[in-house]
This record gives structure tokens, sequence and C-alpha cells, in this order.
């Protein structure tokens, strides 16, 4: 579904990536772990298609598709999201105009028709009460006021309504009590299926007792320099980081 | 500049029922005037020459008979102008203690002159709106309340890109009596808008929001004075201003501290998004302060959009330009919020969506979104 290849990237003249590549196939779940600065947010925001990002060398291709000549707007349409670390806050917009833009813009995109206003707000609600929010968020303005763990909420809420094949979540986990967190992990896993993937970018081991995944990467000074099963991850968690960017 | 004449030759095509002697002396007070020049401090971003390159027929000098014909001194020019063109208005006092539901909202005519008086603990709601076919306009009001009164005034201008309009209001706020004012801008070629408040007695308050986003060449201009001639009075503006196209915005806000005004209480903030790079604001909050146990700020920001915001709905799949007007939207929000009644909040959110690229799909999406809340 994703193949990054020898992928070079920088942001005001500095080289952040310096040659990633990661295949990843339908059905599988990654996570990226590393510590702060090594790239793991350059890396989920240059997949979405931050302007901000020079990709220098290498390539990412998904399903086939070089998605790097692709705008941010198409890259959601053919299945790529993004859960931000930092979620923004739009005023103004309610949450429920926002995802009625952002499905029928998407679903546009694709060809597809839009969905009847009556079916979509069914969709929406099922979605809210999923993730167990209060269906009176929807007419608040777009993380207006949020705490910082229901942002990261609203981040799983959106991406269960677009229902996207490639889900890059960047730091969801960070900022969440136990509760919020468990409720997340649920989200992710609503969405695990052999069609779907998963890219969990996290600095800690917690996610992944609850969201299992299949392959554990270390992302450090810009590159991957280890990769395995789960266990690494817990490894990780009692060993820290030192001993990888010594080898690094 | 070009010669006034016409200015003359359109009051002597009215009726002579119309042309009253205290009229004929307002235009010759007028003529001898003239129009301001941009060599005056508060003209310097904003040229009325174009008032004088009017076709006659253009000028619409109010053809009723005029009742009040009691002579009149006045502050300048254009106030002289305004009297020799609008044959009355709004003359209006609201009992003590009672509260008028509907709102007020003057006939539109092309030359009005109001005097709106609110007695004793009285409320009002007064909409002037500037929004007609007429290609020059001039409305000037007096507009007085006594202790405890509260107004709601709302000054609309959503006129052609040919419309050349001047406002002007002056608020005079007694003890404890309140103001709040939204003013919006959207359309128009060249609009002059003068607001003179005076806070003459402890505990008036006044809170103005405003918005103004000209297109086009338009040319948009709103000069503000806030007088705080006694302590403890409060007053909040906040303005937002968005140009794109060609178009020029002037915002000019004077907050005066008078001396012994102690514990005055006052925020000025004007906040500004230029979308294009042709597009020009001028905007200038100024705080002049003669007591010394006051609390005030004032600060003028210039921007544009959010990237963050804008990378964010894109990765959502909204389109770029969408995002852009979305954007946009929001940072009007921000002043339309505040239009109380609704249909007029609407309809000035329905015109916003109009001058924008993309409006029409945000204005689908809006409306689905109303119904969506409703159902929801």
């Amino acid at each position: 579904m994703l193949d990054i290849d020898n992928l070079h990237a920088r942001i005001d003249g500095q080289d952040i990536l310096k040659g990633i590549t990661l295949r990843i196939r339908a059905g599988e779940v990654h996570a990226i772990m590393g510590p702060n600065g090594s790239g793991k947010s350059t890396l989920s925001k240059l997949l979405a298609g931050h302007p901000d990002y020079v990709v220098t060398q290498g390539s990412v291709r998904f399903g086939g598709e070089d998605l790097l000549a692709l705008d941010p707007e198409a890259r959601a349409a053919r299945g790529v999201f993004l859960g931000f670390q930092y979620p923004v806050e739009i005023p103004g917009v309610s949450n429920m105009v926002f995802l009625k833009a952002a499905l029928n813009a998407q679903r546009k995109a694709r060809g597809e028709k839009e969905l009847e206003a009556a079916d979509f707000i069914a969709w929406v609600r099922h979605r809210v009460k999923q993730m167990k929010m209060d269906p009176a968020m929807l007419s608040r303005g777009v993380n207006e006021g949020f705490s910082g763990g229901e942002k990261k909420r609203n981040e799983i809420l959106q991406m269960l309504v677009l229902e996207p094949k490639l889900m890059v979540l960047d730091e969801t986990d960070s900022g969440l009590d136990i509760d919020a967190l468990k409720v997340v992990a649920d989200g992710i896993n609503l969405m695990r299926s052999p069609e779907r993937a998963v890219l969990l970018v996290t600095h800690y081991q917690r996610l992944l007792d609850h969201v299992q995944p299949d392959f554990v990467h270390v992302l450090a000074g810009g590159r991957i320099v280890k990769s395995g099963g789960p266990d690494l991850a817990r490894e990780l968690e009692e060993k820290g980081y030192g001993w990888l960017q010594q080898a690094a | 500049m070009g010669t006034l004449d016409h200015f003359r030759a359109a009051f002597e095509a009215l009726p002579e029922a119309a042309r009253t002697a205290a009229r004929r002396a307002a235009l010759d007070a007028f003529l001898a005037e003239g129009l301001p020049s941009t060599a005056l401090e508060d003209w310097r971003y904003t040229d009325l020459a174009p008032l004088a390159a009017l076709p006659p027929d253009a000028l619409g000098p109010d053809a009723s008979a005029s009742t009040d014909d009691a002579p009149s001194t006045f502050v300048d020019g254009l106030d002289a102008l305004n009297r020799a063109f609008a044959a009355g208005g709004l003359d209006r006092t609201i009992d003590a203690n009672t509260r008028l539901d509907a709102p007020l909202r003057p006939t539109a005519r092309a030359h009005q002159r109001h005097r709106l008086h609110l007695a004793r603990g009285s409320e009002a709601t007064l909409i002037l709106n500037t929004s007609g076919d007429a290609p020059f306009q001039t409305v000037f009001a007096d507009i007085t309340l006594d202790a405890g009164a509260r107004l709601h005034l709302i000054r609309l201008n959503d006129a052609g890109s040919d419309a050349h309009r001047i406002t002007r209001l002056r608020l005079g706020i007694a003890r404890d009596a309140n103001i709040d004012m939204v003013c919006v801008d959207l359309g128009g070629r060249l609009s002059r808008h003068e607001l003179h408040v005076d806070l003459a007695e402890p505990g008036a308050g006044v809170t103005l929001n405003g918005l103004y986003a000209p297109t086009g060449n338009g040319h948009v201009d709103n000069h503000i004075w806030i007088e705080h001639r006694a302590p403890h009075c409060t007053s909040r503006l906040a303005f937002r201003g968005i140009a794109r196209d060609k178009a020029r915005a002037v915002f000019d806000g004077l907050v005066r501290v008078h001396p012994h005004a102690q514990k005055t209480d006052s925020e000025q903030r004007v906040a500004n998004l230029i979308l294009s790079p042709t597009a020009e604001i001028n905007a200038k909050p100024e705080l002049e302060i003669h007591a010394d146990d006051v609390k005030c700020t004032h600060g003028a920001t210039f921007g544009q959009l959010d990237e963050q915001a804008l990378f964010y709905l894109r990765t959502r799949g909204v389109p770029e330009a969408l995002a852009r007007t979305l954007l946009t939207c929001t940072f009007a929000h921000d002043v339309l919020q505040h239009i109380r009644p609704e249909d007029v909040r609407a309809r000035v959110t329905q015109r916003l969506l109009r001058q924008m690229p993309g409006g029409d799909e945000m204005r689908a999406l809006q409306m689905e979104g109303l119904r969506m809340d409703a159902q929801s």
C-alpha cells in the first residue's frame, strides 16, 4: 500500500529525514517510535503533504501512485489520513459542517455521490457514539475550546467518519488520560481491517498495549535504526532510546 | 479637485417646497467649505474627489418638502451637505423605562439626518442600512442616551460597486447607559464612516464590533473617536478587516482619556487579513491619555490566513480554495456573531459569502449546516 524508498527531506534548509525506507502492506499496523527531534513528525506531515517540507531524494508511492506529486486534498481523497499531534482550532466552523465539507469533497474527488443530509447525520452520530462523545459537540466550532484530550478524540472521530485507507497518527496518544487513551485505541482498532493500514507515530509504548502493532521501527537522526516486532516497543520502554542512538 | 457646481444644480432642480431657506443656507455653507482635502490628517488616506466627478443625477438630494426649517450651524462642509440634501429622517424619543421590541429601521432615502433620544432606562435597536441603490448617500445621526438607557445599533453597508457613502454618527452616552454596536462594510466604491462616541458620565459604556471587507476597487474608511470624559467608563472596540483584489481599507481609532476620567477601562483591537498583494489596509488604533489611573490597551495586527489551519482542512480533503473561504468566513464570523437580529445576521453572512471565491459551495454547506444543527 505504502512504499517509502530512501526518503530524504528538509525544512528551512535543514535535513531532517536522511534516507527512510519503509513498506506498509494493507492490513498491517506499524509503529514508529523514537526520541524527540528524530524526524517522526516530519515523516507524518510529509506523508500528508505539508507544503513546508522539501523532498530532496527518494520516493513515496501509495497504491502504486506517486504520492509526493499530489496536493494534500488529493491525498486525502485517495485515503491518506493524518491525525495531528496538535489539532487546529477553527472557531466559527461547526464540527458538523467541517465533517460534511470534508466527506463531500472527498467523495466528489473520487467521483462518488454526496450523501443525503439525513444519512450523513445518522452516520456521524453513530461514530460520535462509538467515540463516547457528547453529540452537542457537533454544533460547536472545530476543536474550539476543546481540551487536549478532546481534540485527540475528535481526530479519531474524523477518521471514523472519513474511513481512510492509510491512517497516520502522529502522537495521538500524548496528553491522554487512561480512559481517553482506551477510547482512542478502540477507535483505531475499529478501523483495522485487511484493506486498511495504520502508521502509529509515538513516543511511548503505552498506546501499543491497546493497539497491537505488527511491526515496530525506531527512528533516530532521520533514519530507521532498528525494526522488529511488538517486543521491541517493550524493550524501548525499559531501556530508553540511548543505546540505539549510540548504535546509529 | 473638480467643481462642485453640479451639487447646486441638483439642488436647484428640486421642487420649490423642498428648497427651503435652511437647506439653501446649508448648501451655500457646503460650497463655501468644499470637500475635505487629503492634506488634513483625518483625510490622509481618503480622497473624496470622486464625489466631484459624480454625474449630477447621481447626487439625489431629497425632494420631499422639509418640515424642520430651523437654521443650523455646521461642524464642517460634509455636515452642511447632509443638512442641505436630507429632508429629515428619524426624529424620535423613546420614553423612559420602555423597551421597543421591533428594531427602528429608517426608510431608505438617499440622504438621511436622524435624531434619536433614549430617555432614562429605555431600550431600543436601530438599524442603519446604506445598502440601497443610491449612487451617493449621506447618513448623519445624533443619538443621545440618558442614564441607564441601552441601544443596540447596527450599521450595514453592502451597497453595489458604484456606491459612494458618507456616514457620521454621534453617540452621547450618559451615566450607566450603554451602546453596543456592530458595523459591517462589505461593498461600495468609496465609503467614509465616522463615529464619535462621547462617554460623558460615570459608568457609561460602549462596545463596538466591526468588519470591513471591501472588494474590487472599493475603498472603506472607518474613523472612530471615543472620548472618555468621565471616570469609570468602559469602551471595547474590536474591528476586523479583510482586503482582497485592489481594495483599500482605512481604520483610524482614537481613544482619548480626558483628565479626571480615572478608572477608565478601554480596549481597542484591530485584526486585518490581507488576501491579495494589491490590496492595502491602513489601520491605526491610537490612545491619548490624560489621567493616571486607567487600564487601556490597543493594538493592530496584519496577516494572512493561518497556514496550519489551511493545511489541516486540506488533509481532510477540503480543496484549497474552499478551505481559504472557510477560514475567511471564520475570521469574519468573530464580528458577525454579534449581530443580534437573526435575519440581519443571515443576510450579511450570505452577502459576504457571495463575494468570495467558492462562496456558493460554502453557502450551500452553511445552509445545510444550519439544518443539520437543527436536526442534531
